[in-house]
């Protein structure tokens, strides 16, 4: 490919740079440090060179009581946030309810262990579904598909429900999410909602684990000044039969986290899957999962069981659906 | 002038030009935190220095900025080295995204440079000074420069050249990229 290196370089800068602000109050906090580091060196001058560390300290213990507490940004390695996000989603027994919003059809999903469930809905601008799922334009957003677990003869078991022709299909083992998001088929599950898997945690968490993310920078979300971790875009060839049915060839995946910085679990979710390369032009499709944990009661854990609605009617496999 | 004037003045100075020297100091350590971290101690060295500093303290800050990146990014290296931030698989023939890819990709890869070859490449090609004014920004020779910028293009222009025809595979560049200047 013949590229002028260097303008590449000059646009890539910029791009890579064009969000960045100036933070507040940064004068203030090197004021305030700068200040705790003279403090350091008089008190260490006083008592001797040996005292030096626990002065230090003890000043920065001090400190922390009598002024602000610094923001969450400061001094905080991609490291360190990221090992904290694994040791919280490890440690959570919590329920995981993500609101999802992709291009008006929003999605519920719940997750609790090996359990699951992902309900589509109808767009606002689709209104009531017939049963070859195409829109009538009237009425308001309902259920349109469900997928994930549910309790069949007392086993758990994989299930997908559509709603606008009243079938579901399933009965086999629930649906398994790959060890990681660290193979590229694997990561293109980041690009979309989080759709049903078997230990979201833990797949998110060895997705942190492998190396496939770093923290870019912090968000301000409701308040709550989040770290923002990104995972590396993945881009593959899709299958034959897939390309076939879009025509186009390639997928290029990205995915962000949004954490809380007192928690260190995920509060919102960004993925991107864009499909490109054929004569069709490219086709995106961007999500965000606003995401809630929950106490792990009898009623949160009910939910995040698929139900099938009585009356409706078993078929083998999704192709009948 | 009192403290808190001053404390004043600089805010006031960092709402006004803060955000270039923020996106410097992204482009010179990789992140927004980092970033932060590498103003703020370039912040307490102006502090320290302000009774001997006149006129525009953007210029201080600049230098200082490049001295720090170019002297603090070694204690980083372990853990960048780490970062498999060129993970790029599976890639195509030559699509319409292409370039856009590959321009990330050259910045991924100047975030993989050694200190000194990566503060040069910003400082031509981000703050756009010539080979004698990035020297004497840096306080080296013209011929210093101009061989961290060739090593530096030269380390870029074998991505750029690879990039569309690896037929699948854009191999782990971190590895061999983050020692040394």
């Amino acid at each position: 490919m013949n590229v002028d290196v260097e303008d590449l370089l000059r646009k890539g800068m910029e791009r890579f740079t064009d969000e960045v602000q100036a933070p507040v109050g940064l004068a203030e906090r090197a004021a305030r440090a700068r200040r705790r580091r003279r403090q350091a060196v008089r008190v260490a001058a006083a008592a001797g060179a040996a005292t030096v560390v626990t002065a230090a300290a003890v000043i920065a213990a001090t400190g922390a009581a009598s002024v602000p507490p610094a923001p969450p940004t400061q001094a905080r390695t991609a490291a360190y946030v990221i090992t904290r996000v694994e040791n919280a989603l490890a440690g959570q027994h919590l329920v995981f309810r993500g609101h999802t919003t992709s291009g008006g059809e929003p999605s519920i999903t719940w997750a609790y262990g090996p359990q699951n469930r992902f309900v589509e809905f109808t767009g606002s601008g689709c209104g009531h579904a017939l049963p070859d799922g195409s829109c009538t334009n009237t009425g308001g957003s309902e259920p349109y598909l469900a997928q994930g677990t549910a309790l069949i003869g007392g086993k758990l078991t994989g299930v997908y429900v559509t709603y606008f022709d009243r079938k579901w299909s399933g009965g086999g083992s629930p649906y398994a999410e790959p060890a990681s998001a660290c193979s590229t088929t694997a990561a293109l599950e980041m690009g979309g909602p989080p759709v049903p898997t078997d230990h979201w945690s833990a797949f998110i968490n060895a997705t942190l684990a492998c190396g496939a993310a770093t923290v870019t920078g912090h968000v301000r979300i409701d308040g709550v000044d989040t770290t923002k971790i990104t995972g590396s875009p993945v881009t593959v060839r899709l299958s034959a039969g897939y390309a076939n049915v879009v025509r186009e060839k390639w997928a290029r995946a990205r995915w962000t986290l949004y954490v809380d910085p007192s928690t260190y679990l995920p509060v919102r979710m960004y993925g991107s899957t864009e499909t490109y390369g054929g004569p069709a032009g490219s086709t995106r499709f961007a999500s965000v999962t606003d995401v809630q944990w929950l106490r792990p009661t009898a009623a949160n854990i009910a939910k995040t069981l698929v139900t099938i609605p009585p009356g409706f009617r078993h078929v083998k496999s999704p192709a009948d659906q | 002038m009192p403290q808190d004037q001053r404390l004043e003045n600089l805010e006031q100075f960092l709402a006004e030009r803060g955000q270039g020297l923020m996106r410097t100091a992204v482009l010179l350590t990789g992140s927004v935190d980092a970033a932060e971290d590498l103003l703020q101690t370039a912040l307490e060295r102006m502090l320290r220095q302000r009774n001997r500093l006149h006129g525009d303290p953007e210029g201080y800050l600049r230098r200082t900025l490049y001295n720090l990146a170019t002297d603090g990014f070694r204690r980083q290296g372990r853990w960048r080295r780490k970062l498999p931030m060129l993970q790029t698989e599976a890639r195509g023939p030559a699509d319409p995204t292409a370039e856009v890819d590959l321009r990330d990709a050259l910045v991924r890869l100047l975030l993989q440079l050694p200190p000194r070859q990566r503060v040069v490449l910003v400082l031509r090609y981000w703050e756009q000074l010539s080979g004698a004014e990035a020297a004497a920004r840096l306080g080296c020779s013209e011929n210093t420069v101009k061989s961290a910028a060739s090593r530096g293009l030269r380390r870029l222009r074998e991505l750029a050249e690879a990039w569309p025809d690896t037929g699948g595979q854009l191999h782990d560049m971190t590895a061999t990229g983050s020692q040394g200047s």
